[in-house]
């Protein structure tokens, strides 16, 4: 990790001021050619690897913080990095950016789906696509799960949360609500003697 | 319209902040509101929007602009562009607040031993959430013995291979079309 881009810390070695055109240009960019999951990875291969713009000393603890705060981790990253570089104006300039040209052409083809959604061949093609889609959903439960697991009370947490939402038709904030605690007191640090249980910990 | 607005507005600015795993973890909450609560749209509707934006370029929460456009579309085109624009906003804006506010005090808190626990333990509730999210989109898509084969092939691909999935999606629309018209 160190030694790839100059310590923006150092001093008289100021960076380049990246410009807010350069800000929208690249987030633009991502935003229309980002498909399927791995964002994150290529917003970093981007933004660190690419443009250098930012460290990954500076980077990874962005993608921390959105990994585990609520929302999308591509719209947190594009807050974080905008606010890095050019502060608040910065921050709104990437999220816009990102997200604009995605937004126009999904209202395009909402559009095209509402004007021939019907018709026997549009059937046949989303029979397809929404089977892809759920396979897809299905290998990030793999994904979820294999980060997640790591002792049994992880499996009671996972079928818990199923089954507030599936049975109890509960929104998800309220499960959230109840969930949150519970699996937080789980898992809270623990003396070192106790902790010693949960040996599989990282 | 207005209050289908501020329902858009009301529905997408508590799942913002609710999202812990990403966009996917609210999609149950969605489709409950969509389809049983304010009847904005069919399941298939549902699941066939969000098969869309997940086919789509951008981030896979796309799919609320598409929930936005069709719970106004009665009122008309430029009311339901409207539409997917307020719930759009509502879905990136509360988040991404948190985001920048949190930010500002990440250096002191990052050492935290309770920063990893939280960050461990909303791990399989976020597994819990896309499970019942699969469990919705499994529902109405796979209704036959074609689609559950397209879906257990995407399935495998996605964990053995690095296939591109919209290519996958690409591939499955075409093949639906060829054989399923």
């Amino acid at each position: 990790m160190p030694g790839e881009a100059p310590n923006p810390n150092d001093q008289g070695r100021p960076r380049k001021r990246v410009s807010l055109i350069e800000i929208a240009g690249l987030f633009g960019f991502i935003g229309i050619t980002s498909f399927g999951g791995g964002l994150t990875a290529y917003i970093r291969r981007l933004v660190v690897g690419q443009k250098q713009w930012l460290t990954d000393e500076e980077f990874l603890p962005g993608l921390a913080l959105v990994q585990i705060l609520p929302g999308a981790n591509v719209a947190g990253l594009s807050i974080y990095i905008g606010n890095h570089l050019r502060g608040p104006l910065g921050a709104v300039v990437a999220l816009t950016s990102i997200l604009i040209p995605p937004f126009i052409l999904v209202c395009i083809l909402g559009f095209l789906y509402f004007h021939a959604g019907k018709t026997t061949d549009t059937r046949a093609v989303l029979a397809g696509i929404t089977a892809t889609a759920c396979g897809l959903m299905a290998s990030m439960v793999f994904e979820a799960g294999q980060k997640a697991i790591r002792g049994v009370f992880d499996i009671v947490l996972i079928l818990l949360t199923f089954a507030l939402v599936r049975f109890a038709h509960l929104h998800v904030p309220y499960v959230i609500l109840i969930m949150a605690p519970l699996a937080i007191w789980w898992h809270r640090p623990r003396p070192v003697q106790e902790g010693a249980v949960e040996s599989t910990k990282p | 319209m207005i209050k289908t607005l501020l329902q858009l507005a009301g529905l997408f600015s508590a799942l913002s902040i609710s999202a812990f795993g990403g966009g996917k973890v609210v999609l149950p909450s969605m489709h409950q509101a969509s389809v049983g609560e304010y009847h904005w749209m069919s399941n298939q509707q549902f699941v066939d929007l969000f098969s869309i934006s997940m086919a789509a370029p951008g981030p896979s929460m796309m799919v609320v602009s598409l929930v936005g456009l069709k719970a106004c579309l009665p009122y008309g085109t430029a009311v339901a562009l409207l539409g997917a624009l307020i719930a759009t906003i509502a879905m990136f804006l509360p988040s991404s607040i948190l985001v920048f506010v949190v930010s500002k005090f990440w250096d002191e808190w990052k050492e935290s031993p309770w920063r990893h626990t939280v960050e461990r333990a909303m791990m399989p509730v976020s597994t819990g959430l896309i499970l019942a999210a699969t469990w919705i989109i499994a529902k109405t898509s796979i209704h036959s013995v074609p689609t559950a084969l397209m879906g257990l092939v995407a399935l495998a691909l996605m964990l053995f291979t690095k296939i591109n999935p919209v290519l996958m999606m690409g591939a499955a629309g075409v093949i639906s079309w060829t054989f399923l018209r």
